[in-house]
């Protein structure tokens, strides 16, 4: 049995897959690709394929995880490229390595949030604006969790924010915490900044660029 | 791909997936690229839609011609509905996300009575009028096939054109038709008046139909040489028909997310509340090794691991042993399931069953539709208490635990007694649980009863009978729920309104169509939905419209009545039906096509189980 780590692209039409439905494609893709998967021993076999971190419907993701098992000697080029011979638009595998770090070693990730205005002016003071608030360090909302619902400071989940304007847009680069243990919903913070700044952009776009695990180093 | 007006509103809808398109092996051509554009729609939700094989047949088909396109349409959640409307986005094909007001042929396929004012609704938000007279151009052309359109009387005015039968030939004959006329800058009557000469294309508006004083029909008029009588298309060799290589697999997760195969269309049996057993007679087969290329080129293509070998029943097929032998070991071997639904297991090789299921287990399901065995025999419905009992007790030692018991109630002939021999006839099967001695250890068994209610359908040998009134129904539900004793029986029943519409529709002629169309403007649609159904405002619709939606279900029509479908011939004679009907009054029962052929008139067709028949003689 040979651990594979597939790094996959999440882009354009396919954004609008959610995470279960992510799991069925991968399932077919390995199939069609003809890639041998390590089957579950249980009462139910099914593949072995995992998503280390779950990518919210909507946003898209330029270097995510997934670990299969197969039961072939493969070079990672052959996975690679078999893989997106079959994948549908939108989903691509960008490398194939080794599992290196363990899925709850996640700790935070960066996001750019791209917020579209009618107007370039809107644009600019939305950007402005953000980066007051979260400069302040205070930003309230209603968080959900297995919990229940409470109140927290978004503040306490930002790691790093940085808003510029460009033409009509505002974009935000910022690394939330993401992982089991501390997790920010990154639409949550954009939607309460929406909300409280009083924003009503056209379009808005999310991107997970990287993810980390502690000191801010790249997740391998 | 979407248009883009909507895209800031994917987000805010339930499952955005079932309107963006862009799902793997869908296909994407430029409209310049091609003459004829086809909108294939469905007249429910994209999960639903998505499961039928029908449209991954003709998608596949009309995509395979390079002059033509097909694009998938399914109707737009009430979510979704709304944000259109609102927001001036009209309904738009998957694939390149163009307003389908603008393709050549606007296709329904219409398998249930109840999805009619969806398809008014898509018709409103494509920005069209409902109405084929209100539409004054060639194109789009409206049309409709699939299972309903046998009698489309109650939505003649709405379409163009129906397409009886078999779609595979007919579609083909439709796109060549339009793409001539609008080369020669042809009317919309022209284009029709022609469509009707091709067998199989039955045009409403060519054929004028008067009325007697109690509201039947008196007669049905061709014009313009339309035929007097539309005949349903069939395709006689199932091998060489075209046929999928690879369906659309949807991002989302459908109905039946999975290959489907056919093996064979047509049913063999004649079940007398079974039209789907009689409009697609006679019988044909598709050959094992044609069904397991197919299997496998699909499997390949998809990635999907379950195959549904499709048929109305799995065990009349002759190649299934051949098959089965033949496929499973791939199948094994790739981890690949093999359903096979509607399998009467008890005549079937066990050691075929056991590699069936080293997959996945599948439950136990019959269908022995009425509770007694004069009941069954008026039904002409081929299964004995003691097979259902001898083939789970097979089960039951197997491992088994759950049985699932389709029944009918409201059955023509129906007594207190048949109603309580559903109940009995579970019991049996509890009991005879108990009694197996290999039964697993330390589990009770479930028996569980579903209760659907019996709806008279054209072309059935029950197209004169009348049909129970809702209220009866639910007191013989009442009725049976009484005469079951055990904890062990679970009964799912639903209130029958929907059957009750299913039933006006079903034999309903053309002036039902001014009902849908006001209870579609007051709001109606995805009327199978129990959430969505609104009740009142059907009813309401009826009395606007002076119409009593009884005149259609309550009454027993006699023999002579002319039906609102005379005009439509499925093979099937009238002759053959009033026969079955008089012997399904007598008790009794008519053998299989291939025990005795029965004269249904099927054979006038071509090709299948009638030629098989005949070289035998020969």
């Amino acid at each position: 049995m040979n651990f594979v780590r597939l790094w996959y692209k999440k882009s354009g039409l396919a954004v609008y897959t959610s995470h279960l439905d992510m799991n069925r494609c991968f399932t077919r893709a390995v199939r069609r690709a003809g890639i041998p998967l390590w089957y579950t021993e249980g009462f139910n076999p099914h593949p072995y394929l995992t998503f280390l971190l779950p990518l919210p419907l909507g946003t898209a993701g330029e270097r995510e995880p997934v670990d299969i098992r197969t039961l072939e000697d493969m070079t990672p080029e052959e996975i690679k490229s078999r893989l997106n011979s079959v994948l549908p638009e939108g989903v691509e595998i960008v490398d194939v390595t080794q599992a290196k770090d363990k899925a709850n070693e996640v700790e935070s990730a960066l996001y750019e949030i791209e917020t579209v205005f009618a107007a370039q002016e809107a644009a600019q003071t939305f950007a402005r604006e953000a980066a007051q608030i979260m400069a302040g360090g205070s930003l309230e909302a209603e968080k959900r969790s297995k919990r229940g619902v409470k109140t927290v400071n978004l503040c306490d989940y930002v790691f790093g924010f940085d808003a510029s304007s460009n033409g009509k847009s505002a974009v935000f680069r910022t690394v939330l915490a993401t992982g089991t243990q501390n997790n920010l919903a990154v639409s949550l913070l954009e939607e309460t900044l929406e909300q409280r700044l009083g924003a009503s952009p056209e379009k808005c776009s999310i991107t997970r660029r990287e993810i980390y695990k502690t000191g801010r180093k790249l997740f391998e | 791909m979407y248009p883009e007006k909507l895209e800031k509103y994917l987000l805010k809808v339930q499952k955005p997936g079932r309107y963006t398109g862009g799902e793997l092996n869908s296909i994407v051509k430029d409209k310049d690229s091609v003459d004829i554009s086809y909108a294939f729609c469905f007249p429910d939700t994209y999960e639903i839609g998505m499961s039928h094989l029908g449209m991954k047949i003709l998608y596949a088909l009309v995509n395979s011609r390079d002059d033509a396109r097909c694009e998938r349409v399914f109707a737009p959640d009430v979510d979704m509905e709304e944000i259109m409307r609102e927001n001036g986005i009209l309904l738009y094909g998957l694939e390149s996300g163009e307003a389908i007001k603008d393709f050549d042929i606007i296709g329904f396929t219409m398998q249930y009575e109840l999805s009619y004012t969806n398809l008014l609704n898509m018709l409103d938000l494509a920005g069209l009028p409902v109405r084929s007279a209100d539409r004054h151009s060639l194109t789009p052309i409206v049309a409709a096939g699939g299972t309903c359109v046998c009698n489309f009387e109650p939505m003649a005015d709405f379409v163009d054109l129906t397409m009886l039968g078999d779609g595979e030939e007919v579609t083909m004959d439709l796109i060549d038709l339009l793409k001539r006329c609008k080369a020669d800058g042809k009317t919309k009557e022209e284009f029709l008046q022609a469509a009707a000469q091709i067998p199989g294309v039955y045009v409403p508006s060519l054929y004028d139909v008067s009325y007697n004083d109690d509201g039947t029909v008196k007669a049905i008029t061709p014009k313009c040489g339309a035929p007097e009588k539309v005949v349903k298309r069939n395709v006689a060799d199932l091998d060489s028909m075209f046929s999928p290589e690879s369906f659309v697999v949807p991002f989302l997760e459908t109905v039946f997310d999975r290959t489907t195969v056919e093996i064979f269309r047509g049913c063999i049996r004649g079940c007398r509340f079974c039209q789907a057993g009689f409009i697609n007679r006679p019988l044909r087969e598709k050959s094992p090794a044609e069904v397991e290329r197919q299997c496998r080129a699909i499997c390949g293509s998809t990635g999907y691991d379950e195959i549904s070998l499709c048929s109305l029943s799995t065990s009349d097929y002759l190649g299934l042993e051949e098959l089965l032998r033949s496929m499973l070991p791939w199948a094994n071997e790739n981890q690949i399931n093999v359903a096979l639904p509607s399998l009467r297991a008890d005549n079937f090789p066990k050691e075929l069953m056991e590699q069936l299921n080293t997959v996945r287990r599948s439950g136990l399901t019959f269908a022995p539709e009425a509770g007694t065995q004069r009941l069954r025999d008026v039904i002409n419905k081929n299964i004995t208490e003691k097979e259902v009992l001898s083939t789970c007790a097979q089960a039951f030692a197997g491992g088994w635990t759950a049985v699932k018991l389709y029944f009918m109630i409201g059955l023509p002939t129906e007594t207190p007694d048949d109603i309580a021999g559903i109940a009995n006839l579970a019991q049996a099967v509890v009991e005879e649980y108990y009694h197996c001695e290999n039964k697993p250890k330390g589990k009770g068994v479930n028996v569980s009863i579903s209760l659907a209610s019996f709806v008279p359908k054209p072309f059935t040998p029950f197209q004169w009978e009348a049909q129970d009134r809702p209220d009866t129904l639910i007191e013989k539900q009442a009725f049976l729920m009484e005469n079951v004793k055990s904890r062990k029986i679970t009964v799912s029943r639903h209130v029958p309104r929907t059957s009750f519409l299913e039933g006006v529709f079903a034999r309903g002629d053309r002036r039902l169509c001014s009902v849908i169309e006001t209870a579609w403007r007051n709001g109606c649609r995805f009327d199978s939905w129990e959430e969505h159904l609104k009740f009142d405002t059907w009813m309401q619709s009826f009395e606007d419209n002076g119409l009593d939606p009884y005149f259609y279900t309550a009454r027993k029509r006699d023999f002579d009545e002319i039906f609102p479908y005379e005009h439509m011939d499925y093979g099937v004679t009238k002759e053959f039906l009033r026969r079955e009907n008089l012997k399904a009054h007598s008790g009794q029962t008519t053998p299989p096509c291939r025990e005795k052929c029965s004269a249904c008139g099927a054979a006038r067709l071509n090709g299948g189980v009638c030629n098989e028949l005949r070289k035998a003689v020969v």
